[in-house]
């Protein structure tokens, strides 16, 4: 009954899309493309969220704020190289490899501290306690970052390959390797965090976890060691969101991340809280959805459309599209 | 739960921008508050024979600023110019200027002291400044009830003198509040803010040729207002538009927007904002898109932090000015060669030094008729504000000034400067970027609406 409602709002939406994608394709598909770019470094960040949600319940406020602390360290360590942002060289190709998976370790290092810090010790205070340190420690990174570079706009070394020889038009649409880089990217880690939940046995440790922490501790798995993997891979992912963030929009700011990871959380919910594929498909769903109400309905609308969204689908679907994991007592 | 803070948060720091860059040292002013120190000191001029004694007149700058020392430096030459041809009317003219600079920027508490302390003077007749809308608007209050004049060389804020017209958001204090019932006591010699969204949908629809654009505003007061005001003028010229809006707290990817303009047939873009609001990252967006027209704004991207946001397509981005470019006067060559010889510092001459120069003699020659009417004594100040208010063609070097009942000035003339790339910076009247320092604001055109 509840569903049905549910159903008959996504239909319309489609409906009104699909009349949009047939006057006019190339612009849809256009759109489309500028969304999926977007909704996929959503997803990044989205997915941080709703693991550490899944495991200790707890809305990590902080999380867009290390991811765009990600950015800035990495926007940082880039400096060191002789790297050209005129056009894409060696150099350039060197300073991306290298610097990913020093940003992801920095950043989950740091993460790791947070939540030993912030945390750890409220771990069995009333829920509220924590939420409040988080928010707390969304400040005091948005603060680091304020004190290390003020107020304006951070420019993110445009490294890249980019300009016209990177570009091609298929069918009248317009794509970037920048586009495509984002994407390719995205899917590869989303991957690569199923497989390691899935198949390996801190996987598994943090499945057990989350579904009731007590009895993982009777099987011998060690809760705080399991909890702060989950603090440190979110990390690596908000780490990696942050560097390709900077890479494809090039410009950063000190509090990027509220309103990134504000986008992020929404998109966690909509996928169900706490489910890790759908924390992705709902990144990928409200770039998509931003994109086309800033083209279809007006961008002053487009954040009435998101929360809208969320409001109905929390109404009609509670659990999210793809149904929360909530620990079953 | 957090968003009502950063709400507040960015309002006041949009707000505080807005008020900063309503006037605007075009000069070197990023080097502003590096350099700290400088010192203007009064010290009258020598010169004048058989002195019936000795009148003052003050300046209320911020001259911690490069901008508001060349400002105050225009003042002085014009001062040390009279006071070797003779003086006023035998008297000679001694000019102090105060600094209303505090932790090395403006401030209106410093302003007000500032003119308290000329206040308790009965020597001094009137003043030059301030510099900073902001700062006039906590000082007319207080110098009005003793009819002491104030030009100012730079203030721009609308509301100062008249009511805001729509689109533009509403003043939020009156003119009249400000004068509380005594008769004028300000002038200005640059024109408001209010001309420059009709200036740049000239500029976009006569010089460039564009009849069709799209209209992106940042959701603030500031930027909403100024580009209403350029869709009024560009839609009366026959333009078409589209007009969509963002919100910085919720915006980091306008290419939908971008290509909704595109695809409406725009060929060129206006943006209503402020850089503080990441007004010109869209600039940078175009070139991801592969569209390629003029992109166009207010003050509020005539700033070094636009050119570095537009990272990769700072070309082609131009804004408007409200005030004239002495540097491209005519008639104004002479003084400024003149000036340079006085003034050889690399930083002594500024946006606003002409400006000043014309404000000073402007009070200069008012204080000489209201001599004649103290019947050669020492005027009283209602004497020289009486004067000041009956100006009517006045010879200056940026142009021949009227002004009207609420002291505005008939030149209204709005610069547009756009990006290029310089050979060398110092020598740039606009500001340049960080990271491509020598891409830099270059003045293109002006437009005058007093001839409109």
């Amino acid at each position: 009954m509840v569903d049905f409602g549910f159903y008959i709002i996504c239909g319309a939406a489609v409906v009104l899309l699909a009349t949009q994608a047939v006057s006019n394709p190339t612009a849809f598909v256009q759109i489309t493309v500028f969304g999926l770019a977007d909704g996929a470094m959503y997803a990044l960040v989205a997915l941080g969220y709703t693991m550490v949600y899944g495991i200790i319940e707890l809305i990590n406020f902080a999380h867009g704020d290390v991811f765009t602390l990600g950015g800035y360290i990495s926007a940082a360590i880039l400096g060191f190289f002789a790297i050209n942002e005129g056009s894409f060289t060696a150099v350039n190709l060197i300073a991306i490899v290298l610097v990913f998976p020093v940003v992801m370790l920095i950043m989950g290092g740091i993460n790791i501290t947070i939540e030993r810090v912030a945390y750890r010790p409220l771990r069995n205070a009333p829920r509220l306690a924590p939420l409040i340190t988080a928010i707390g420690m969304s400040f005091v990174l948005e603060g680091i970052m304020f004190l290390w570079h003020g107020p304006a706009t951070v420019h993110f070394p445009d490294i890249l390959p980019h300009g016209p020889q990177f570009q091609t038009t298929i069918g009248g649409v317009f794509v970037t390797f920048k586009d495509g880089f984002v994407m390719v990217t995205a899917v590869v880690l989303v991957t690569l965090l199923a497989i390691f939940i899935n198949r390996t046995k801190l996987g598994k440790a943090m499945r057990a976890t989350a579904q009731d922490r007590d009895a993982a501790q009777l099987m011998g798995i060690n809760i705080n060691r399991t909890i702060a993997a989950t603090f440190f891979i979110g990390a690596l992912l908000a780490g990696a969101g942050g560097m390709i963030w900077g890479l494809y929009f090039n410009n950063l700011f000190y509090n990027l991340g509220f309103r990134t990871g504000l986008v992020a959380f929404t998109s966690a919910v909509f996928g169900g809280i706490g489910n890790i594929p759908g924390a992705a498909i709902g990144g990928v769903l409200i770039g998509l959805i931003a994109a086309y109400s800033d083209s279809y309905i007006g961008s002053k609308w487009t954040e009435v459309v998101i929360f809208g969204i969320l409001i109905g689908v929390l109404v009609l679907r509670p659990t999210g599209l793809l149904g929360m994991r909530v620990p079953e007592k | 739960m957090t968003g009502g803070i950063r709400a507040r948060i960015f309002a006041t720091a949009s707000k505080r921008h807005k008020e900063n860059q309503m006037v605007r040292g075009r000069g070197l002013v990023i080097l502003t508050f590096a350099a700290v120190v400088t010192f203007a000191c009064g010290g009258g001029g020598g010169g004048g024979t058989a002195s019936k004694g000795t009148i003052k007149i003050g300046s209320d700058l911020p001259v911690c600023t490069t901008g508001g020392q060349s400002t105050a430096n225009g003042i002085k030459f014009a001062v040390d110019q009279k006071n070797a041809a003779g003086g006023v009317n035998g008297y000679t003219i001694s000019y102090q200027s105060f600094d209303d600079c505090r932790q090395a920027a403006y401030s209106a508490d410093a302003g007000v002291e500032n003119v308290q302390t000329m206040l308790g003077d009965t020597k001094f007749l009137g003043m030059i400044g301030p510099y900073n809308s902001a700062v006039a608007k906590a000082e007319i209050p207080v110098a009005a009830p003793q009819h002491f004049v104030m030009i100012s060389p730079s203030n721009t804020g609308v509301c100062l003198t008249k009511e805001s017209p729509p689109p533009q958001a509403p003043c939020t204090y009156h003119a009249a509040d400000l004068r509380n019932g005594n008769a004028n006591n300000y002038w200005r010699v640059v024109t408001t803010d209010d001309f420059q969204g009709p200036a740049m949908a000239d500029y976009f629809y006569k010089t460039l040729n564009i009849h069709s654009v799209g209209i992106l505003d940042d959701s603030t007061v500031f930027g909403v207002g100024i580009s209403g005001s350029f869709e009024v003028e560009f839609k009366k010229l026959g333009g078409t538009t589209k007009h969509s809006e963002y919100q910085k707290a919720t915006t980091s990817d306008w290419k939908s927007i971008l290509l909704n303009f595109k695809n409406a047939g725009a060929l060129g873009v206006y943006v209503g904002g402020t850089d503080d609001q990441n007004i010109c990252i869209p600039r940078k967006q175009m070139k991801d898109l592969g569209w390629d027209v003029p992109f166009g704004g207010g003050d509020g991207i005539e700033t070094t932090d636009c050119i570095d946001q537009a990272s990769g397509n700072e070309l082609g981005v131009s804004a408007t000015s409200a005030g004239a470019d002495a540097t491209q006067v005519p008639g104004a060559k002479s003084t400024i060669d003149a000036f340079r010889k006085q003034f050889t510092g690399a930083n002594d001459f500024g946006g606003y030094t002409m400006q000043a120069y014309d404000a000073a003699n402007a009070l200069m020659a008012a204080i000489g008729r209201a001599i004649n009417d103290a019947n050669g004594s020492t005027p009283t100040r209602e004497q020289v504000r009486a004067e000041m208010a009956k100006t009517k063609g006045f010879v200056g070097v940026i142009g021949t000034y009227d002004f009207d009942a609420n002291g505005d000035t008939s030149l209204k003339i709005v610069s547009i400067y756009s990006v290029q790339s310089v050979s060398d910076p110092a020598q740039s009247t606009g500001v340049c970027g960080k990271a491509q320092a020598k891409l830099c604001f270059v003045w293109k055109t002006q437009f005058d609406f007093a001839k409109a």
